[in-house]
């Protein structure tokens, strides 16, 4: 990916600083992010990956800095301001209601309905058969559509919360913890699906994972946090887990044993 | 091959925990059928188109509460104040429209009357829902607080003493008879199956059970919650004060007293019925269920004459089998 600097960039952040009382959960943070290009986004427990997430999903917003989506300065007051400019993010707590079906969750607060007498009503079928598409389409195999899920295991769960990037995934997509709870083949299915829907729709996905080998499998740039600083932006190419390791920790890198 | 029959047992693993949920979840029709069979066989006077007329004019007032606070329930809240706005809807009809010596003098036309209990229930509910969601205080302390104010003004507007002699076109409600059963069972039914309707079949109603579920993922999908929660309380409150209206059309007449005790009968039904009082569970068939089998069973007990002491014990049993028996449900089949 050296032609990075030709691509469009979709999303700029700009010298972004979020607080939390005395705690600086975000300092000074700059990047920027292209079109079509996946980006790991890494860093150790508390370097701000969640917080910066959580921005850009208009959870919150920063205390100081500016965000750009596609060239244009954004304020997000809730997510859905976010979600309507087509940044889909799927949440580390995965946002499911245990007590409603996969179908349910999959359409909270899009559900498809008809006016009937002022009444919006819903239209169940036309829902179950696009999520079963969904579904199909993600390969991770879950007992019935129609399942609450508080029966479900907590592989199938996370399928079903991946399965709203799958259905409403536009332009960006921010994927916080995509594979935490998948088993060794459901992770491998998931992966090869984002980098799947990323040819598909031309769409860029920030991925937030603990796991590095992951992330060197399906990534184009890694982007470290540390103590809510950005401290490094490196090239796949140019880079390797060693380098990212002493980036995440602080440790200074030392090549001589190479 | 070798996943044959494996994949079979799966098979029938699946369909027994159907049969098995398609019991449990309408578990509540098969108690009332068969309460109501070993009354009829065991208690003399029970069965019979005179009683069982009784038990559904009974349910009318718990059956409209109980359905207010299904919704409270369902979306993770709390109305405690139901019972106290029914009592105040009752006396403050009354004392609009009545005309003996207690009553304002005004003689309000009932309808207008309705109307202004209604709204009235709507603004409690209203003031509820504000302290609730601006404030984000916890529902059961603000609607406690509600129940005890509304009530002292319900008690306050007549100096404690009732009001009768109601008009006769008060009483149309209890008067007029289809088949029977008085205008306001009808009422009751057709309420029902309305927010029967709202409730399984439109997105107001999914909003409900996602609220219930799972707040945060509810705000986070753009659902307008505090909007939502608002309207539930609101919805409450006006049916509260609805249901004091036909109680007074009932009695034909009202005492501030009117409605106590309502609450706990209503907070049974609403449990019996199988809504979770945490949230997120519950549907309008099994909350008719479980005000009739309270119905019946009171019907029952009065019938045998048995001390009302021993039918509270009785009532308390059954609300506890209720909510053994829905976390015992809840639990089975959960990975």
């Amino acid at each position: 990916m050296d032609s990075t600097s030709k691509r469009k960039v979709i999303l700029k952040i700009e010298k972004i600083s979020k607080y939390f009382g005395s705690v600086v959960a975000l300092n000074n943070a700059s990047f920027e992010v292209y079109e079509n290009e996946i980006i790991g986004l890494v860093g150790d427990n508390g370097a701000g990956k969640s917080t910066l997430l959580k921005i850009l999903s208009g959870n919150f917003p920063p205390d100081k800095g500016e965000i750009y989506f596609e060239g244009r300065k954004v304020d997000f007051k809730s997510p859905v301001e976010a979600r309507q400019m087509g940044i889909e993010t799927v949440y580390q707590d995965l946002s499911l209601c245990e007590n409603l079906d996969a179908i349910s969750n999959l359409f909270i607060g899009r559900e498809v309905y008809k006016n009937f007498l002022g009444f919006k009503v819903l239209q169940k079928r036309e829902m179950e058969s696009e999520t079963l598409e969904v579904v199909n389409e993600i390969g991770i195999d879950i007992p019935s559509v129609k399942e609450r899920i508080e029966f479900l295991s907590g592989g199938e769960r996370q399928a079903i919360s991946l399965s709203r990037f799958v259905a409403w995934g536009k332009k960006l997509a921010l994927l916080d913890e995509p594979t935490a709870a998948l088993g060794v083949k459901q992770t491998r299915k998931a992966l090869d699906l984002i980098t799947k829907i990323r040819k598909q729709r031309n769409i860029a996905i920030i991925v937030v994972s603990h796991n590095l080998q992951q992330i060197f499998k399906i990534v184009d740039r890694i982007i470290v946090l540390r103590h809510g600083e950005v401290v490094g932006i490196k090239e796949k190419q140019s880079t390797d887990p060693d380098e990212i390791v002493s980036l995440i920790t602080g440790a200074i890198f030392i090549n001589d044993n190479k | 091959m070798r996943e044959g029959p494996k994949a079979r047992k799966v098979l029938v693993e699946q369909r027994t925990t159907r049969i098995f949920r398609l019991i449990s979840d309408n578990m509540i029709w098969f108690i009332l059928l068969s309460s109501i069979v070993v009354f009829s066989l065991t208690v003399p006077g029970f069965f019979g188109a005179r009683n069982f007329r009784n038990i559904i004019h009974h349910s009318v007032f718990i059956g409209l509460l109980a359905i207010a606070e299904s919704y409270c329930l369902i979306s993770g809240n709390f109305d405690l104040s139901i019972e106290s706005v029914a009592g105040m809807g009752a006396i403050l009809s009354a004392w609009l429209c009545g005309a003996s010596v207690f009553a304002s003098g005004l003689y309000v036309n009932p309808f207008v009357g309705l109307l202004i209990v209604t709204v009235i229930g709507a603004a409690v509910g209203f003031i509820n829902g504000f302290f609730i969601l601006r404030f984000k205080i916890n529902p059961f302390l603000v609607t406690f607080s509600t129940y005890i104010i509304i009530r002292g003004l319900a008690v306050f507007l007549t100096g404690g003493r009732g009001v009768s002699r109601l008009p006769g076109s008060f009483r149309l409600v209890d008067t007029i008879k289809f088949l029977t059963l008085p205008l306001m069972v009808y009422i009751m039914l057709i309420f029902f199956m309305f927010f029967y309707f709202v409730l399984e079949k439109t997105r107001f109603g999914r909003h409900t059970f996602v609220i219930g579920g799972n707040i945060n993922a509810a705000y986070n999908f753009g659902i307008n919650v505090n909007r939502h929660l608002f309207r539930i309380f609101v919805l409450s409150g006006a049916l509260s004060g609805f249901t004091g209206w036909l109680m007074a059309a009932r009695a034909g007449g009202a005492t501030p007293a009117m409605a106590r005790g309502f609450l706990f009968e209503t907070l049974a039904a609403v449990v019996i019925g199988g809504v979770s009082i945490t949230g997120g569970f519950g549907s309008l068939t099994g909350v008719l269920a479980g005000v009739l089998l309270l119905s019946s069973m009171r019907s029952a007990l009065n019938i045998l004459a048995i001390s009302p002491f021993i039918t509270e014990v009785i009532r308390g049993l059954l609300v506890l089998a209720a909510i053994v028996l829905n976390s015992v449900k809840r639990t089975v089949g959960r990975k």
